[in-house]
């Protein structure tokens, strides 16, 4: 009789910006049950092809002496745990584990539309941060080949449009959002770290996604955007309209791509140039204080 | 010599601008803008052979300009995208 260990495969779909994503993984891990945040956006499996393919293999990852090019170890969420390689036509995800034991990968091809992430001998709590946290990476390149762009931004939901807060880390973004949620009426969050923007037939839209940074707000909702506003901690609320070339360079920091492919790099500026092109950007010096939210709502809805 | 092929000239309303991805471990990606004329002879030159005696040519069929002026500005320009990287190794 022949033991097969080869696990039997599933395929789990999600809708996210109007993008399907799909996992291949192992039918006994129940990864539906595993990405808590993906709830709201998962679909049926359908005949229509998958525009970015994840598969998960609990086996260990095809690891070579020669991992390629590092190209960065910086990551605000995994510290000196991550390493960010290339190799020939692969981009290599490193993220060490809690114990120090044992490495997670992700191997993509050039352009994120396929990849596999590797997390053997893993807790389902672990599974679950670092597949939510490489399919997010994932998304995020592989989105700039479908006119959508993944944003750091805090995003709320006024009278069924989306404005989008841009910072630094630690600027203040979640924060004024909840002051928008606080003091002007007919507010809710959309999505507090990062939305998608997505330029459509019928105009540009913000997504809501299954990444949310620390604040569990996975909602599948697509509002008209309606601004983007850079925010900045300062004594005194003053808002200033920044067109043109400014408000490009207000946004840009805040917008996903890798650097080391130079199409997606450049597909990101040409979604940036044209969405700027549409969408007015403000830039918000202030205090965490009620009247920084009432002084931002009264230029963006044009009372002032 | 040629522009870098890698380098889009964008546009937003009168602004021109171009991104730089910089390619080290920290993030020191560039944007420079340019002003109208330098981005009009941006768009004449991308994909092509040019030398200074091309800009010149440029300059001075489709702007009111004198030759000797337009000399001096072709020379700048061309110093200023040798400085900032903008043209092929």
């Amino acid at each position: 009789m022949n033991i097969t260990n080869s696990p039997e495969l599933s395929q789990t779909r999600y809708r996210i910006a109007d993008l399907i994503l799909e996992f291949n993984h192992p039918t006994h891990i129940a990864l539906n049950h595993i990405l808590g945040s993906f709830r709201d956006f998962q679909i049926g499996i359908a005949d229509d092809k998958a525009d970015i393919t994840i598969n998960i293999s609990l086996e260990k990852a095809p690891v070579t002496a020669d991992m390629g090019l590092l190209r960065t170890d910086e990551s605000i969420a995994w510290g000196d745990r991550f390493r960010f390689y290339e190799k020939e036509d692969t981009f290599i995800t490193t993220i060490v584990n809690d114990n120090g034991n044992g490495t997670w990968y992700q191997y993509s091809n050039r352009n994120f539309e396929r990849s596999t992430i590797y997390v053997p001998e893993s807790s389902a709590a672990e599974q679950s941060a670092v597949i939510t946290w490489m399919s997010m990476m994932i998304f995020g390149q592989a989105s700039l080949l479908h006119e959508t762009i993944m944003i750091h931004a805090s995003v709320v939901n006024h009278q069924g449009t989306g404005i989008a807060f841009l910072g630094k880390s630690g600027t203040g973004k979640s924060t004024h959002s909840r002051l928008w949620l606080t003091h002007i009426p007919n507010t809710v969050l959309l999505n507090d770290d990062n939305p998608a923007v997505r330029i459509t037939a019928e105009g540009i839209f913000i997504y809501g996604t299954p990444w949310s940074g620390k604040t569990p707000c996975y909602i599948n909702e697509r509002l008209p955007l309606k601004a983007f506003v850079r925010l900045q901690q300062a004594p005194t609320n003053t808002f200033t309209w920044q067109p043109g070339l400014k408000g490009f360079v207000a946004v840009l920091p805040s917008c996903t791509a890798i650097r080391w492919n130079k199409d997606l790099f450049a597909s990101m500026n040409t979604i940036l140039e044209k969405i700027v092109g549409e969408i007015p950007v403000g830039y918000l010096q202030c205090l965490p204080d009620a009247a920084a939210a009432q002084l931002c709502h009264s230029f963006i809805f044009g009372s002032k | 010599m040629k522009l870098r092929s890698d380098l889009v000239l964008r546009t937003i309303g009168s602004d021109h601008l171009i991104v730089d991805p910089s390619q080290d471990m920290v993030d020191l990606s560039t944007v420079y803008t340019l002003n109208s004329t330098a981005a009009w002879l941006w768009e004449q030159l991308k994909e092509k052979e040019f030398d200074t005696t091309t800009i010149v040519k440029l300059l001075c069929e489709n702007y009111e300009v004198e030759e000797e002026q337009a000399q001096s500005d072709a020379k700048v320009l061309l110093a200023d995208f040798e400085k900032q990287g903008l043209l092929e190794k």
